[in-house]
């Protein structure tokens, strides 16, 4: 049995050590040699760190990068990745939470790091990734690591204006990744073409799926997506097979019009997740490539991943909404209404996920991990816990699932998952802003400000550049005389959206 | 030009675009920005930016956008 990704990372060494494993558009490394990274890094960490604790990594996007993600876990720890290109004042809330003694960084990234507010030692890739590897020690590093021991912890946005992060295990991450490559079928014979950033939990598709397949990933410049022919030119160049993007990501190709000067060759299998996917931009790719297998996938970081599939089975219109389909092998859902009592066929109630694949909570946050992840109210016999996702859905007459929304204020825009409350907590720190209200525009995919106070608009903007990631930043704001509310006092957001447009 | 500035600015109001010259080549301008900027060009200046001329070279800079719009005109 497999306890660990390490194991997945020794056999596919061994397996298909000659082959490459991950690309970039400079580099290219084998199996074998991203195994003895990983090795490296590993032993000069082990005899420094204490195991199972934290080791921030902020490297670029680059096939380094997920070598040292490995190499932490093999000197018996875990990661928590960190993107430098996101703002200062972010990175440091990130530290705060994660209270890590090391961090790894490369050259590049250097000078980031050590402007933050980081306390601990950090260490440039660059200058270890050449230790010389001890088996022994590293062997000692793990030998009290189980199936339950973190992988990594991922953040995401928190309404209180401080990012969550997302502690999963190898086990539930394992769990995932079995799951989806039964699904998609992945074998050594497919190239991945990365989009997400390494740090986000998009990734751990094309990062886990060669380790545990001996399938290759290529990481694509980020640039290229913004020049879509430039993007399929580098799929057709490398050869790739499969890809696992935002839906943000599937649309960009489609809107720009890229199909109309070049198509992706040998592409197979394309899986989508993150937001709602608009049906005319999958028409065109399905017109474009009819042999490809698409699939839509529904979940959150929380439950690792992605919980639900379903593989579009026939050509889309431009109004067909997509099902989010069944559950993947170990993951279990059910609906439950308001009052804890479960939602009836049809009928639309919140989805709640339970299984191996929960993750351990939210890291050093007590409080907001046992709101979220709770005794399943439905079983009074033994310990089960869900995670309350707060998305609605109902499940059709056949078992599918369809999805309905939220319940609560967070959105998906491009791809990413936004608590709109955390972009009116940050907007409120700037002096000029009185009262604010953020809504997020669907038609037109445009997040919103609404504020009153003598702000001007590009101050705000650069505050937001400033303070949290650009696809948070709102890109329309409007300063109101006065803002408008209900009688009971809360903000009237019905009137907000009439303003919109 | 003018109008060109007053459509970057209001993009992008933290960017330098007088005096950037690698908007595209060093990852300022992302995906999600060109795709708002082609559909603002081709509303304000009556053209169609087609996908083959996405490329950085077009985009890099100011200067370089409004040489693409200007040839785009003159078609």
């Amino acid at each position: 049995m497999y306890k660990s990704v390490l194991c997945w990372l020794d056999a596919v060494a061994e397996k298909f050590s000659g082959k490459t494993v991950f690309s970039d558009k400079n580099t290219e490394i084998t199996f074998s040699q991203f195994n003895e990274y990983t090795k490296a890094i590993g032993t000069f960490l082990a005899d420094k760190v204490t195991a199972q604790s934290p080791v921030i990594v902020m490297s670029g996007r680059n096939v380094y990068t997920p070598a040292c993600f490995l190499g932490v876990v093999r000197a018996g720890c875990f990661y928590a990745p960190m993107d430098s290109t996101m703002p200062v004042h972010r990175l440091n809330q990130i530290i705060g939470v994660i209270k890590s003694d090391y961090m790894i960084v490369d050259k590049e990234n250097l000078e980031i790091a050590k402007s933050l507010d980081f306390q601990g030692e950090i260490y440039v890739l660059e200058d270890i990734i050449n230790t010389n590897p001890d088996e022994a020690l590293l062997a000692k590093a793990t030998e009290n690591l189980t199936e339950e021991t973190p992988l990594y912890v991922i953040f995401t946005s928190g309404s209180t204006g401080v990012p969550k992060g997302v502690i999963t295990s190898h086990h539930s991450l394992m769990c995932y990744i079995n799951a989806v490559s039964k699904v998609l079928d992945a074998n050594s014979g497919d190239v991945f073409g990365n989009q997400s950033p390494l740090d986000y939990i998009a990734a751990v598709r094309d990062i886990y799926l060669p380790l545990k397949t001996g399938a290759s990933t290529v990481i694509i410049p980020k640039n290229e997506f913004a020049m879509p022919t430039k993007l399929f030119e580098t799929l057709n160049e490398y050869k790739v097979t499969a890809l696992c993007w935002s839906v943000a990501g599937i649309e960009l190709p489609a809107k720009l019009g890229a199909f109309n000067c070049i198509k992706p060759e040998y592409l197979k299998k394309v899986i989508f997740s993150g937001s709602v996917m608009p049906c005319k931009y999958l028409k065109i790719w399905q017109q474009n490539l009819p042999d490809v297998m698409f699939v839509n996938q529904y979940g959150p970081t929380e439950a690792t991943a992605s919980c639900t599939y379903y593989v579009v089975d026939k050509q889309v219109e431009d109004d067909t909404v997509l099902p989010i389909g069944v559950p993947y092998e170990n993951y279990r859902i059910i609906l439950l209404n308001e009052d804890g009592t479960e939602t009836e066929k049809g009928k639309t109630g919140e989805i709640c996920v339970s299984g191996p694949i929960l993750a351990l909570g939210y890291y050093g946050d007590k409080e907001r991990t046992e709101q979220s992840f709770i005794q399943n109210p439905l079983n009074n016999n033994y310990r089960e816990l869900i995670y309350k996702t707060g998305d609605l859905g109902s499940f059709r007459e056949d078992g599918i699932l369809e999805f309905h929304g939220r319940k609560d204020r967070q959105i998906k825009h491009m791809g990413h998952r936004i608590e709109l409350g955390e972009i009116e907590e940050t907007a409120k720190q700037i002096d000029g802003v009185e009262d604010c209200c953020s809504l997020y525009y669907k038609e037109k995919e445009q997040l919103y400000l609404f504020y009153t106070g003598s702000a001007s608009s590009k101050e705000i903007v650069l505050h937001f550049r400033k303070n949290l990631p650009a696809f948070m930043s709102p890109r329309k704001l409007m300063n109101l005389e006065s803002m408008p509310h209900l009688p009971n006092g809360k903000t009237d957001m019905q009137t907000l959206k009439t303003y919109m447009k | 030009m003018d109008e060109l500035m007053e459509i970057l600015e209001e993009l992008r109001p933290d960017v330098d675009f007088e005096n950037e010259k690698g908007l595209i080549a060093d990852g300022i301008l992302d995906s999600f920005d060109i795709v708002a900027l082609v559909g603002e060009l081709n509303e304000a200046f009556d053209i169609e930016i087609k996908p083959n001329d996405l490329v950085p070279d077009n985009f890099n800079s100011a200067e370089a956008m409004l040489a693409l719009i200007n040839k785009l005109q003159d078609e």
